[in-house]
C-alpha cells in the first residue's frame, strides 16, 4: 500500500517535471499557424529562461500577437556589447515555409551553443500573421494584407466586396466566361492554362477571367474590396511606393511595420539581417539598374547656386570639391558635411547595391551554390523574386547599412524543355567557353541563341562577335548578363511558372494544385466555369519536402553569421622616444570576412567608426587623439594608428576599439619600466 | 542668392543671440496680451484659459507628449450648436516645430484669442466660428520652446527635438554644446584679435567685422559660438542637442539623414510628432493647413522636393489664390515653392498634409529682416539694395550696419551684445559679442502685435475660403407615366474645391456622394448634367442612385435622375471636407 503511494508520487513528480522542462515538440511534417508559431516562440522561452526573451512587438488589427525571440548570451542585458543578427520572416504573410525556417533556425541555436556564445540573435517567425493566417483560413487564398480596413474601390463602403467560395472547395480559384469582348484563350499546348489572345497571331479572346465571386456592393467590378488594407511586406522606408492599394499610407503606417522599425533602430548592435522570404540574396546578389541616382563624383550645381558659388553649372564636380566650395560661405566655425550638401542639393537616396558590396554578395553567392550542390539541393528551379519596393531586405541594406541577405526555400523545379536543340547556348555552357570557343560557333548559330535569348533586336551577331575579339565582351560576362535577363515566354504564350506548376502538381501533388475547369451557375454572370491554379501551390511545397528543405539551407545563415566583421586589436608597439616620451602605435584589425562597415553602411553614416580610445592616470598626449575614429576597415585588413604620449613615471594604458556592430577589444600597454 | 543667404540663414543654425525679459513671467489674462513672448507655461495656461472663459466654443486636448514627458495640447473651436466639428471644414494651425521659432506658437494663440472674443461682436467672425471648426497647436516642440527661454541660445540653437543624437560619431552623444562662457544667457560670437585673421573691424561702426581683400592684413579671427572643446576632441561645440529635425519627420516622402540632415531614424520616431500625426487623422475634415516658422516673411508651399513633379495645376491654382491674396495681407511676404525657391525637404509636414491627408497648406516662414529697418523714405529711395556678394559674405555690409542702427535707436541696444574680453581655455584671449538669443529671427516685442494680427487675418481669409456648399433641386418634372426627371445643383461659394484634385487623382479617400433615397421610389438612371443647355448627361452604369463627385472651387456640379414611383425622396450630399446636405422633395 505504502508502495503504491510511494510510486504515484514519484509518478506525479515525474509527470510534473516533464511537464515542465520538456519542449512541446515542434515538428516539421506540417505549417503551423501563427498562434502556434507564438505558442512555440513562448515554449522555447519557457524552455531556455536563461538565455532566451519573448519580445511582444505589437498586435495585428487581426488581433494576433507578433512575437520575437532573442536568444544569446545577453538577454538581460538592455545594452549589449556583442553584435546580433536580425532574422525576420514572412513578412509579406503568404509564404509558409519562410516561418517554417525560423522556427527551425530558433532550434538549432538552442541546440547549438557554440553559435550563440559571443552574438545576440533576434528572430520574428512572422512579421504579417494577419496575412500568414489566410494559409490556414478557408476558404484559401492568398492575400498579403493585414487586417487594417481599406477602402480599395474608394465608394461609400469598406471592405465590402471580397470573394465567396461557390464550388465548395475551400479554394479560391478562377472563373472564365464566356464573353464577345473576353481576352483570354486557353493555351493550346496545355488547355488548362490561360493566355491573352494576340491579335498580332491571328488569336481571338473567347472568355472574361474574373476571381471566384460575386459583385456584392453591384457595382459592376468582382472581389474588388475584399478584407484587408496593408502588406507589411512592403511598408519600409526604403523606395517606399506611395499611392498603391495594398502598400499602405506611408512608410511604417502599420504597427506590425513602425514598431519593428522602432525596435530595431532603437539596438543598434544589429549587425546583419536575413529576411526569410520570396528572395535570395544569398543566391542572387541584390539588383541594380535602378535609374535616378546621383553619382557623388559627378554632381551638377543648380544655375542659382552656382552663379552664387562662381562656379560653372554646367561643370559636374565632386562631393568633395563642393563641400570644400560651400566651407568658405558658411558661419566660421562651422563644418560643412556631406548630409548638408545632400539636402541642400536634393540629391537623393542611394537606389541602387554598391559595388563594393556586391563584390562579396557574389563571393558567397558562389559559396552558396557550392553548399546547395553538397547538401543535393541545386537542382534547377524557377528563378526567385526580386526584391519588392519598400521591401524589408532593401530597407536593411539601405538605411540600416548592414550587410542584408534572404533566404527563400523553394521555388517550384524548372521545366525541361522536350525539345531543347543541342547547340542551344545556356549561361552554363557559355561560362565554360573561352573568346576563341565563342567565336568558333560561328555567325549563324551566334545570331540564334541572340535571338532565342531574347537579346534586342539591335544586337546583331556580328557585333558581339567583334566585342568578344576585341576584349569589351567575354563568354562569362554574357553568362552573367543572361542571368539577369527576364526568360523569354514559351512558344504557346502560357506563363512559364503556371507551366512548371502544372508540371509539378501532376508529377507530385496527385493534380491537387490545379482545379479543373467546371461548370458553374453564377447568380450574375450566368454560365461560367470555375478552376484554375491552387493559391499557394507555386510558393509552397507539400509538408513533406519541408524538413529537408530546411535541414539542407537554413544553416547556411551560420556560415554567413561566421563571416562577420570582427575588431580587434591586432598589436601595439611602444617605442621610447626619451625624456618621459614615447611612440605608441595600434593595429586595429578587421578579422572578419565582411567589411566593417558595408559600403552602403559608410555611405549612409549610420555605422559609427571604430571608435579608439586611450584611457589611465598621469599621462599626458603630445600626438593624436584620446578617442580616435576609424571610418572603416575592410575585412581581414588593418589599420595603424599612432600616438606621443608624455608620462614621466611608469603607467598602465587602456586601449579600448569600440563598435556596437563588430564586438570591442581592449589591450593594455604599459609605458617605463614596469616589466 | 538672397535666397542663399535666407536658406543658410534657415538651414544652418548658427551665429548670434537676448534680453527681452525672457524670464519674467507674462500675467496671462483673457483677452491675452501680445506685447511680448509667452514661456511654453504661460501658452498652456493660455490656452486653458481661454478654454475656460469659452467652454461652449472650445474643447481642449492633451495629444500627447514629447520625448522629456511635456504635454502638446491643442485647442479647438466649434460651436456644438451649429454641427458636430466633422461636419464642418476643418483648419489646422501650428507653431514651433522647431524650438526657437518661438514668435509662431504667439500667432497661433493670437488667432485663437481673436476668434473667441470677437465671436458674438464681430459679425464676419461669428460667421466663421459657426460654419468651420479650427485645430490649434500652439506649440508643437514643447521642449524646444522651454529650452529657449531657459537655456543660452542663438537665435538659430535649439531647434531639434529632444532626442539624443551622436552628431559626431564619436561614440558620446550630446556631449559638447556651445557654453554661455560669461553666462549672459545668449550663445553669442567669439573673436580673437589676430593679425593674420580674415577679419577686420569695420571702419564705419566698430562692432562690426568686414572680410579683409586677399593680401591685406587682417585683425580679427571668428571663432564660431561660444564654447569650449567639453569633449576634448579638438573641435569646439560640434554635437549639442539632437538633431533631429520635427519638420523633416513626417511619413510623406521622408529620407533618412544622409540624405537630409535632421531626418531623424524614421518617419514619426518623434513622440509628440507621432501623437500629432493621429491626431490629425483622426480629424479628416480638416482642408486647410497653417504650420508657423521663422524666419525670412515667407508663405511656402509645396512640392517640397523635386522629384515629385509640380502639383496638379487646378490645386496650384487654389494655392495662387490664397497665396496672393496672403502676400497682401502682409506686405513684404513672399509666397513661393519649397523645393524651387528655397531647397528640398523631405519629411516635411504641409506635405504630409497634402499628399497623403488631401489639405492645402502653407509654411508661414514669419517675420523678415528687412521690418528692422531704419531708412526715411527719402533714404530708403536712394539706397541701392543690397548686392549678393554683401549679404552673401556677410559681415559689416550695409544691412548688418542699419540693423546696428534700428537696434541703438529702436531696441535701446538690446539686441546686440557689445564686444567684451574673456579668458578662454583654448583661445586665451578673445572677446565675446553679437547678437543677441532674442533677436535676428525675432521680431522685438513691439513689433509683435503687427504681425500676430496680420498672418491672423491670412489664416481668416483662408478659413473663409474653406468650401461651403448647397444644394438646390432645380427641376422636378414629368418625364413620362409614372417617371420623373429631376435635376440637383451643388455649387461651392469658395475658392476651395471639395477635394483637392491630387487627392482625386491619387484615390486618397472616396469622393463626395450625393444619394436619392425613397420608399416608393427607384432610381432606374441616374448622372453627371455636363451640359444643361445641350442636355448632355453622363449615366453612371452601375448604383445610380449614388453619385460621386467633387465640387471644384467657385463652381458647381448638376445632375440627372429619372425616377419611377411616387412620395417622398430624399436627396443626400455628403462631403469629407464640406459636411453634409439633405433635401427632402415630394413626387406626386
Amino acid at each position: 500500500m505504502r508502495q503504491k503511494k510511494l510510486l504515484i508520487l514519484v509518478c506525479i513528480i515525474l509527470l510534473t517535471l516533464s511537464g515542465l522542462t520538456a519542449q512541446s515538440k515542434f515538428n516539421f511534417d506540417r505549417y503551423h499557424t501563427p498562434a502556434e508559431l507564438n505558442e512555440a516562440l513562448k515554449d522555447f522561452v519557457r524552455s531556455n529562461p536563461k538565455i532566451t526573451a519573448l519580445h511582444k512587438i505589437s498586435v495585428s488589427p487581426g488581433k494576433i500577437e507578433i512575437n520575437m525571440i532573442e536568444i544569446g548570451p545577453e538577454v538581460n542585458k538592455n545594452k549589449k556589447t556583442q553584435p546580433a543578427v536580425f532574422v525576420a520572416a514572412n513578412m509579406e504573410g503568404t509564404v509558409p515555409i519562410s516561418s517554417e525556417a525560423a522556427v527551425y533556425l530558433i532550434q538549432l541555436i538552442l541546440e547549438k551553443p557554440e553559435i550563440r556564445k559571443d552574438k545576440t540573435w533576434y528572430i520574428l517567425p512572422c512579421g504579417n500573421p494577419d496575412a500568414a493566417e489566410k494559409y490556414f483560413t478557408k476558404p484559401l487564398m492568398m492575400d498579403a494584407r493585414n487586417a487594417h480596413p481599406y477602402n480599395d474601390d474608394m465608394d461609400d463602403k469598406v471592405d465590402e466586396d471580397g470573394v465567396e467560395d461557390f464550388d465548395g472547395n475551400s479554394i479560391i480559384t478562377q472563373m472564365r466566361v464566356k464573353d464577345p469582348q473576353g481576352e483570354w484563350i486557353p493555351v493550346p499546348g496545355d488547355p488548362r492554362m490561360m493566355k491573352k489572345a494576340d491579335w498580332a497571331k491571328g488569336e481571338k479572346g473567347i472568355y472574361k477571367l474574373y476571381t471566384e465571386g460575386i459583385d456584392n456592393d453591384r457595382d459592376g467590378e468582382y472581389n474588388e474590396d475584399g478584407p484587408g488594407g496593408v502588406n507589411i511586406g512592403i511598408n519600409f522606408p526604403h523606395l517606399f511606393r506611395f499611392f498603391t492599394k495594398t502598400g499602405g499610407s506611408w512608410a511604417g503606417s502599420e504597427k506590425e511595420s513602425y514598431n519593428l522599425i522602432k525596435f530595431i533602430l532603437e539596438h543598434r548592435e544589429i549587425a546583419m539581417t536575413f529576411t526569410f522570404g520570396e528572395t535570395n540574396f544569398c543566391l542572387t546578389p541584390p539588383k541594380g539598374g535602378r535609374k535616378g541616382e546621383v553619382d557623388l563624383t559627378k554632381i551638377k550645381i543648380p544655375k542659382r547656386f552656382a552663379t552664387a558659388l562662381n562656379i560653372d553649372p554646367e561643370k559636374t564636380y565632386t562631393m568633395k570639391e563642393i563641400m570644400d566650395m560651400v566651407q568658405q560661405f558658411v558661419p566660421a566655425g562651422m563644418e560643412v558635411t556631406e548630409s548638408m550638401i545632400a539636402s541642400f542639393l536634393g540629391l537623393g537616396a542611394v537606389v541602387n547595391p554598391l559595388p563594393e558590396d556586391l563584390k562579396f554578395y557574389k563571393e558567397l553567392s558562389e559559396k552558396y551554390k557550392e553548399f546547395l550542390k553538397k547538401n543535393k539541393l541545386d537542382a534547377k528551379r524557377l528563378d526567385t523574386s526580386g526584391a519588392k519596393d519598400g521591401s524589408f531586405e532593401l530597407w536593411a541594406y539601405y538605411q540600416l547599412g548592414v550587410p542584408s541577405f534572404s533566404m527563400d526555400f523553394w521555388t517550384l523545379p524548372e521545366v525541361k524543355e522536350e525539345k531543347k536543340e543541342e547547340a542551344a547556348i545556356t549561361p552554363e555552357k557559355l561560362e565554360k567557353m573561352s573568346n576563341e570557343d565563342f567565336i568558333a560557333l560561328g555567325e549563324e548559330k551566334i545570331s540564334e541563341f541572340l535571338k532565342s535569348s531574347g537579346a534586342p533586336s539591335n544586337f546583331k551577331a556580328k557585333m558581339v562577335m567583334d566585342a568578344v575579339k576585341n576584349g569589351m565582351m567575354t563568354p562569362k560576362k554574357m553568362a552573367e548578363m543572361l542571368r539577369q535577363m527576364p526568360k523569354p515566354k514559351s512558344k504557346e504564350g502560357g506563363d512559364p511558372k503556371e507551366k512548371a506548376l502544372l508540371a509539378f502538381s501532376d508529377k507530385e501533388l496527385d493534380g491537387k494544385g490545379f482545379v479543373e475547369w467546371k461548370p458553374y451557375k453564377h447568380p450574375t454572370l450566368g454560365e461560367v466555369e470555375i478552376g484554375g491554379v491552387v493559391p499557394y501551390a507555386s510558393n509552397t511545397p507539400p509538408a513533406r519536402m519541408i524538413e529537408k528543405l530546411l535541414k539542407g539551407q537554413v544553416p547556411w545563415v551560420f556560415q554567413i553569421a561566421e563571416k562577420m566583421a570582427r575588431i580587434k586589436i591586432n598589436k601595439t608597439e611602444t617605442k621610447v622616444l626619451g625624456v618621459g616620451l614615447y611612440r605608441v602605435k595600434a593595429w586595429i584589425e578587421n578579422t572578419g570576412y565582411l567589411p566593417y562597415p558595408t559600403a552602403m553602411g559608410k555611405r549612409n553614416n549610420r555605422i559609427f567608426p571604430v571608435i579608439v580610445t586611450i584611457d589611465g592616470k598621469n599621462f599626458r598626449i603630445v600626438e593624436g587623439k584620446k578617442r580616435s575614429l576609424i571610418k572603416g576597415i575592410e575585412g581581414n585588413k588593418k589599420q595603424i594608428l599612432s600616438w606621443i604620449i608624455y608620462a614621466e613615471k611608469p603607467v598602465r594604458l587602456n586601449l579600448k576599439a569600440f563598435t556596437s556592430i563588430a564586438w570591442q577589444d581592449t589591450k593594455q600597454i604599459e609605458l617605463g619600466g614596469m616589466k | 542668392m538672397k535666397r542663399i543667404f535666407i536658406l543658410l540663414i534657415i538651414m544652418i543654425f548658427s551665429l548670434s543671440a537676448v534680453y527681452f525679459s525672457s524670464n519674467q513671467k507674462h500675467k496671462v489674462t483673457i483677452p491675452l496680451s501680445f506685447d511680448n513672448y509667452y514661456t511654453y507655461e504661460t501658452v498652456v495656461e493660455a490656452v486653458k484659459a481661454l478654454n475656460k472663459a469659452y467652454p461652449h466654443l472650445t474643447k481642449l486636448d492633451m495629444v500627447g507628449k514629447s520625448e522629456e514627458g511635456r504635454e502638446i495640447y491643442a485647442l479647438t473651436v466649434n460651436n456644438p450648436k451649429t454641427g458636430r466639428e466633422l461636419d464642418k471644414p476643418g483648419i489646422y494651425v501650428d507653431g514651433n516645430i522647431h524650438g526657437n521659432e518661438i514668435q509662431a506658437g504667439e500667432v497661433a494663440l493670437y488667432l485663437l484669442n481673436y476668434l473667441l472674443t470677437n465671436y458674438g461682436k464681430n459679425d464676419e467672425i461669428t460667421k466663421l466660428v459657426d460654419k468651420k471648426c479650427f485645430y490649434v497647436i500652439p506649440v508643437v516642440n514643447v521642449d524646444g520652446r522651454v529650452h529657449f527661454f531657459e537655456d543660452a541660445n542663438t537665435p538659430s540653437s535649439n531647434r531639434s527635438l529632444r532626442i539624443p543624437k551622436d552628431d559626431d560619431r564619436d561614440g558620446l552623444v550630446d556631449e559638447d554644446f556651445p557654453d554661455d562662457l560669461d553666462g549672459d544667457g545668449n550663445i553669442c560670437t567669439m573673436r580673437k584679435r589676430d593679425p593674420f585673421g580674415e577679419f577686420k573691424t569695420d571702419p564705419e561702426d566698430p562692432r562690426l567685422m568686414i572680410r579683409v581683400k586677399p593680401g591685406k592684413k587682417g585683425e580679427w579671427t571668428i571663432l564660431g559660438q561660444e564654447g569650449i572643446d567639453n569633449d576634448g576632441d579638438g573641435k569646439i561645440n560640434e554635437d549639442s542637442e539632437g538633431y533631429v529635425d520635427g519638420n523633416r519627420n513626417w511619413g510623406y516622402d521622408w529620407a533618412p539623414e544622409y540624405v537630409q540632415q535632421g531626418a531623424g531614424d524614421y518617419p514619426f520616431s518623434g513622440t509628440g510628432i507621432k501623437a500629432i500625426g493621429k491626431y490629425i487623422r483622426k480629424r479628416p475634415n480638416i482642408c486647410m493647413v497653417w504650420a508657423f516658422h521663422n524666419s525670412g516673411g515667407l508663405f511656402v508651399r509645396g512640392p517640397s522636393t523635386k522629384g515629385q513633379g509640380a502639383y496638379p495645376p487646378q490645386d496650384v491654382a487654389v494655392y495662387d489664390y490664397l497665396g496672393e491674396q496672403s502676400e497682401r495681407i502682409i506686405p513684404g511676404y513672399r509666397y513661393i515653392i519649397g523645393w524651387k525657391d528655397m531647397y528640398a525637404t523631405y519629411g516635411e509636414f504641409s506635405e504630409w498634409m497634402f499628399m497623403i491627408n488631401g489639405a492645402y497648406g502653407f509654411v508661414g516662414e514669419l517675420f523678415q529682416a528687412t521690418a528692422e529697418t531704419f531708412k526715411s523714405i527719402k533714404e530708403a529711395k536712394k539706397t541701392k539694395p543690397q548686392t549678393e556678394e554683401e549679404m552673401f559674405f556677410g559681415g559689416g555690409n550695409e544691412f548688418e550696419r542699419e540693423r546696428l542702427k534700428f537696434n541703438d535707436h529702436l531696441a535701446q541696444g538690446e539686441l546686440f551684445k557689445p564686444w567684451k574680453p574673456y579668458k578662454h581655455p583654448t583661445y586665451v584671449d578673445i572677446e565675446i559679442g553679437g547678437w543677441i538669443k532674442m533677436s535676428s529671427r525675432l521680431p522685438a516685442p513691439f513689433m509683435l502685435k503687427d504681425m500676430v494680427h496680420r498672418n491672423a487675418a491670412a489664416i481668416i481669409f483662408s478659413a473663409k475660403h474653406t468650401p461651403e456648399v448647397s444644394l438646390d433641386v432645380f427641376e422636378i418634372k414629368k418625364a413620362g407615366k409614372n417617371l420623373y426627371r429631376i435635376r440637383t445643383r451643388l455649387h461651392n461659394s469658395k475658392a476651395i474645391p471639395t477635394m483637392s484634385f491630387h487627392a482625386q487623382k491619387v484615390k486618397l479617400y472616396a469622393q463626395d456622394m450625393l444619394t436619392v433615397s425613397g420608399k416608393n421610389i427607384k432610381v432606374a438612371a441616374g448622372g453627371k448634367l455636363t451640359n444643361i443647355y445641350r442636355n448632355q448627361v453622363v449615366y453612371k452604369k452601375f448604383r445610380p442612385e449614388l453619385q460621386f463627385l467633387t465640387i471644384p472651387g467657385f463652381g458647381k456640379v448638376e445632375h440627372q435622375f429619372l425616377i419611377s414611383g411616387k412620395g417622398k425622396v430624399t436627396i443626400k450630399y455628403q462631403s469629407r471636407h464640406a459636411g453634409k446636405i439633405e433635401k427632402t422633395i415630394t413626387l406626386e
